[in-house]
C-alpha cells in the first residue's frame, strides 16, 4: 500500500511521488509541488456564494471585492472542489502544504515496500 | 533603589519557556514517587479548578461571570505549572508578570515579596493580550520559604481609556488606552490597600465592577493558598516545589512526543485583516508553520509593518499566547495547559512588524490581530494533522469578533461599561465526521458562556428584541459550520449610553473554510435610530422581527433611520429606543458542499438551520417546497451537472494565474499593508 491519505481530498502515491484526488484517483502532479498547479481554477462571482442581503449598501453580507475574492480549485477529472481560498485580488495562490517527501517515504518505508 | 527598571523590560517577556531547573527542584525529582506524583498533580488541578469557579462566582464583570477566567499555580520562579482555564492563552502568558515580580520585586527593598502580599497587573506588554485582561497573584510562603505563587487572570470589561468597554478603537498611541499597569503590590498583610483601590476606581468608568473583580481574584487565590499549604504540610515543601517543576518537565516531553507523530513539512496560511481600528484597510499576517521531527516553528516574517498611529498592533507574546489556544485546545488537548508546552514550539517574528509591536504604539485591538493569526494556526494545524490524527483536524470556529461595547448609565442610574456576551456563543468549525456545534462558545474561551438575555437585561440598559441561531452565520460544506447567533439590542431605560462595536470582517471575512468548505459571509452592524420597535412591542405587535432573517426579508414593520456600518466602530450616543442588529459568527465549513448528505440538508431546512437559497444554490438539492420531500434522483443529476459545469468553466492553473496576478487591491486599501503582495516591515504612517 503506497497511497497515503493527506487531506479530505488528497492522497499521495508514495511510490510514484504524485498527488492524487482521493475521490476519483486522478493523478494530479508531483507530490513535491503545489497540487493546485494541477487543478482547474476559477474565481467565483461572490454574490453566487455570499449573496448580499441588503441591496445598494457598502456593508452587506457580501465581502468587498476591493478586499477579497474567492478562488476555487477543482479536480480536473471529477470536478470535486479540493480547496478554495479567500484572497485579495491578485495575491499569489498559497502553497499551503509542502510535505517533506523524503521524510514521508522514510516513515512509511516498511508499509510502502520502499527502500529505507 | 534595588532592581526596579523604569519602562518596559524587554528581557523578561522573552522568557516564555520554563526557567532552568533550580537546585532544589532538581534534587526533589528523584524522590518523587510516580503514584504520589499523580495524586499531587490531580490535587493541584482540583485546587486550580476550585479557584477558577470561585473567581467566576464572586466576580462582577460580564466576562468574569461567564468564564473568561484563568486560575493558576506558579513555581517560585514564576512558571505556570497548573492552569485551570478555558482561556488557553493565559496558560503561556500568565507567567510573564510573575517572572517580572521575581526579577524586579523580590529583592527590591522598597517593595519586596512577603507572606500576605498581593500583586496586580494589566499591561498587555506583560500579560500579553489586552489591558482588559487583568491579573492578581499572591506568593505562598511556608515557614518563611517561598513555595509558589497563585494567580487569577480575568477579563474585566472596562479599563479606562478614551472609549469604554476595554477597547479603544480610535487609539493613536498607548496613552489613549487607559490603565496599563505593570506588576505592582496592591496588598500587604492580607489586606488590599484602599488608596490604590481608589486610584483604580478613579481610572475606570465602572469602579464598582473594577473593585469587585479585584476582590474576587484575591478571595479565590487566598482559598487556593490555604489548599496548597495543606498539601505542603502533608507532603513537605520539597515535594511540592519538585512536583510543580515535574509537571512542567513532563508536559514539554509529552508535547515533543506528540509533535513527532505528525508528518514533517511546511504549512502556509496568509491571513488578512480588513480593519485598522476606526477605519478600514488591509494588513497581512504571513504565517508559515514548519514541522520538523519533534519541533514546530512559527515563522511570521513578511507580515505587514507596525502601524504607528492605529491600534491594530500586537505584542509578539500575545501572538504566541493565541497560538497556544490552538495547541492547548486542539493538538495538545490531552496535555496540561502550561508553559512547558513551549519546549516544543519555536517562533520567528520580524522586527518592525505589527505583530511584534514596540514602543508607544497602540494595541487596543490586539485581540483581533491575534485571533486573525490563530485562524491561520487552525488552517495549518488541520492540514498538518489530517494524515495522522484526523479527529484533530477541524475547520475554524468563528475567528472574528463581533462585540458590542458600551458605557454610560444603566436603568438604575449607575455607571456601567462593558461588553455583551454573545462572543461566547459562536459556532464550532466543522469536522471531518460531524457538523460544527451550534452556538458552542468562543474558540479562545471554550468553557465560557453567553449568559441568559435576562441576566444581561437585569443590570444593563438593554432589551433584547431576539437572540437565536442565525442560519446565514456559518460556512457551508460537506460538513457545515455550527451556527452563531443573530440578535438585536434595544437601548432601554437610560439617560446616557454610548455604544460601539469591536470586530473585523466587514470587508474581508475573518473565517475561511477548509478542504473546499466555505468560509463565513462578511459582518456588519445595522442600526435603527429613532426606532418604533419599543412602541410596537408595547402594542404586542406580532410582526416584529424574531430573527435576523426576518430583519432582512422586507416584512418588518419597524421604522426609523436605518444605517449599515462596519463591525469595527467607535462608540457614539445611543438614545433610548435605538436598535442595533448584529450576529456572532458561526464556524467554517469543511469539504465540498456538493458532498453534503441531502438528508442532512432536509433536516436543516425543517429546523430553519439552512436557508432555501443555500439548499438550492450551494448544496444543489432538489426538493418539493410544499411537501418537503427530497427528490434523490434529481439531486444527483443537479450535482453531476454542477461538477461538469465547474470543469467546463474553470481554467488550467497557469492560464488562471496569468490573468489573476495582473490585479491588485486599490492603493487606499493597501496604505498600511506594506509592499503588495509581500509586505516589508518598515513601520508606516499613512
Amino acid at each position: 500500500m503506497t497511497k497515503l491519505r493527506i487531506t479530505e481530498y488528497l492522497d499521495i502515491d508514495l511510490s510514484k511521488e504524485v498527488w492524487c484526488c482521493n475521490r476519483c484517483d486522478q493523478e494530479l502532479n508531483s507530490a513535491r509541488k503545489n497540487y493546485k498547479e494541477a487543478c482547474l481554477v476559477t474565481e467565483r462571482n461572490m454574490a453566487d456564494v455570499h449573496p448580499p442581503m441588503v441591496e445598494g449598501e457598502a456593508y452587506s453580507f457580501m465581502p468587498d471585492p476591493d478586499y477579497c475574492r474567492l478562488i476555487e480549485f477543482y479536480c480536473p477529472n471529477c470536478g470535486t472542489m479540493l480547496e478554495n481560498e479567500y484572497l485579495p485580488p491578485g495575491h499569489p495562490v498559497t502553497h499551503e502544504i509542502e510535505l517533506d517527501i523524503d521524510a514521508l517515504k522514510k516513515r512509511h518505508a516498511d508499509s510502502a515496500g520502499l527502500e529505507k | 533603589m534595588g532592581k526596579i527598571s523604569y519602562g518596559r523590560d524587554e528581557e523578561v517577556v522573552q522568557r516564555m519557556r520554563p526557567e532552568p531547573m533550580t537546585e532544589a527542584e532538581a534534587k526533589a525529582q528523584d524522590t518523587i514517587d510516580d503514584v504520589e506524583f499523580e495524586i499531587f498533580k490531580h490535587k493541584m488541578h482540583m485546587i486550580g479548578l476550585e479557584g477558577k469557579e470561585t473567581t467566576m462566582k464572586l466576580g462582577a464583570s460580564t466576562a468574569m461571570r461567564f468564564g473568561d477566567v484563568a486560575f493558576g499555580i506558579f513555581t517560585a520562579q514564576g512558571d505556570l505549572a497548573v492552569c485551570a482555564t478555558g482561556i488557553y492563552h493565559h496558560a503561556v502568558l500568565g507567567q510573564i508578570p510573575l517572572k517580572y515580580i521575581v526579577k524586579h520585586l523580590v529583592e527590591e527593598p522598597s517593595v519586596g515579596v512577603k507572606d500576605g502580599d498581593s500583586f496586580f497587573y494589566n499591561d498587555p506588554y506583560y500579560a500579553g493580550v489586552h489591558n482588559a485582561d487583568m491579573g492578581l497573584s499572591v506568593p505562598v510562603f511556608h515557614e518563611g520559604r517561598l513555595i509558589c505563587f497563585i494567580g487569577a487572570a480575568v477579563h474585566t470589561g472596562e479599563a479606562g481609556g478614551s472609549e469604554p468597554g476595554g477597547t479603544v478603537t480610535a487609539a493613536k498611541s498607548k496613552y489613549d488606552e487607559g490603565m496599563l499597569i505593570p506588576p505592582i503590590k496592591v496588598g500587604e498583610n492580607y489586606q488590599l490597600k484602599e488608596d490604590l483601590l481608589n486610584m483604580f476606581a478613579a481610572m475606570n468608568r465602572d469602579p464598582r465592577t473594577m473593585i469587585l473583580d479585584i476582590k474576587a481574584r484575591l478571595a479565590a487565590t487566598r482559598i487556593a493558598q490555604r489548599r496548597v499549604l495543606e498539601v505542603v504540610e502533608e507532603k513537605g515543601a520539597d515535594f511540592v516545589i519538585g512536583g510543580l517543576r515535574k509537571i512542567l518537565a513532563m508536559t514539554g516531553q509529552a508535547a515533543r512526543k506528540k509533535i513527532s507523530r505528525l508528518n514533517d513539512g511546511v504549512y502556509r496560511q496568509p491571513r488578512f485583516l480588513d480593519t485598522l481600528g476606526e477605519d478600514s484597510g488591509l494588513v497581512k499576517i504571513d504565517l508559515t508553520v514548519i514541522k520538523k521531527d519533534d519541533q514546530i516553528t512559527l515563522n511570521l516574517e513578511n507580515s505587514s509593518p507596525m502601524l504607528m498611529d492605529r491600534p491594530c498592533n500586537s505584542y509578539f507574546q500575545g501572538i504566541i499566547g493565541l497560538a497556544m489556544v490552538y495547541f492547548c485546545g486542539w493538538l495538545f488537548h490531552d496535555l496540561p495547559p502550561n508553559n512547558g508546552l513551549l519546549e516544543a514550539i519555536d517562533w520567528k517574528f520580524p522586527d518592525g512588524s505589527f505583530i511584534n509591536a514596540k514602543g508607544d504604539v497602540a494595541t487596543s485591538i490586539a485581540p483581533l490581530v491575534q485571533i486573525t493569526f490563530t485562524h491561520g494556526m487552525f488552517q495549518s494545524g488541520a492540514r498538518m494533522t489530517y494524515a495522522t490524527m484526523p479527529e484533530r483536524s477541524v475547520a475554524s470556529w468563528f475567528s472574528g469578533f463581533s462585540i458590542p461595547t458600551f458605557g454610560g448609565l444603566n436603568q438604575f442610574g449607575e455607571p456601567v461599561a462593558d461588553i455583551t456576551p454573545e462572543i461566547n456563543a459562536t459556532g464550532c468549525g466543522a469536522r471531518m465526521d460531524m457538523d460544527g456545534v451550534d452556538a458552542a462558545g468562543a474558540f479562545f474561551a471554550t468553557m465560557a458562556d453567553c449568559s441568559d438575555v435576562e441576566t444581561t437585561e437585569a443590570d444593563k440598559p438593554f432589551l433584547y428584541g431576539f437572540r437565536n441561531y442565525y442560519n446565514g452565520s456559518y460556512g457551508h460544506g460537506k460538513r457545515r459550520g455550527g451556527a452563531g447567533l443573530g440578535y438585536s439590542l434595544i437601548t432601554h431605560d437610560t439617560d446616557y449610553l454610548l455604544m460601539g462595536s469591536h470586530g473585523g470582517g466587514s470587508k474581508f471575512p475573518t473565517t475561511q473554510g477548509l478542504f473546499g468548505g466555505y468560509g463565513l459571509p462578511s459582518l456588519f452592524v445595522r442600526k435603527v435610530a429613532h426606532s418604533n420597535f419599543k412602541e410596537l412591542l408595547g402594542e404586542s405587535n406580532v410582526d416584529l422581527p424574531t430573527s435576523l432573517e426576518h430583519v432582512y426579508d422586507g416584512t418588518s414593520p419597524e421604522t426609523g433611520s436605518v444605517s449599515h456600518g462596519n463591525i469595527s466602530a467607535v462608540v457614539e450616543p445611543s438614545a433610548d429606543g435605538d436598535v442595533v442588529y448584529s450576529y456572532a459568527g458561526g464556524g467554517a465549513g469543511l469539504g465540498d458542499a456538493l458532498e453534503r448528505d441531502p438528508e442532512d440538508i432536509m433536516r436543516d431546512l425543517a429546523t430553519d438551520m439552512v436557508s432555501e437559497w443555500a439548499a438550492t444554490n450551494i448544496y444543489c438539492i432538489v426538493y418539493d417546497k410544499e411537501t418537503m420531500r427530497l427528490d434523490v434522483a434529481a439531486t444527483e443529476t443537479a450535482r453531476a451537472a454542477k461538477r461538469k459545469e465547474r470543469i467546463a468553466s474553470a481554467k488550467p492553473y497557469d492560464a488562471f494565474v496569468k490573468e489573476w496576478e495582473k490585479q491588485s487591491p486599490p492603493q487606499d486599501v493597501l496604505r498600511y499593508y506594506g509592499e503588495f503582495p509581500h509586505p516589508g516591515t518598515k513601520a508606516l504612517v499613512a
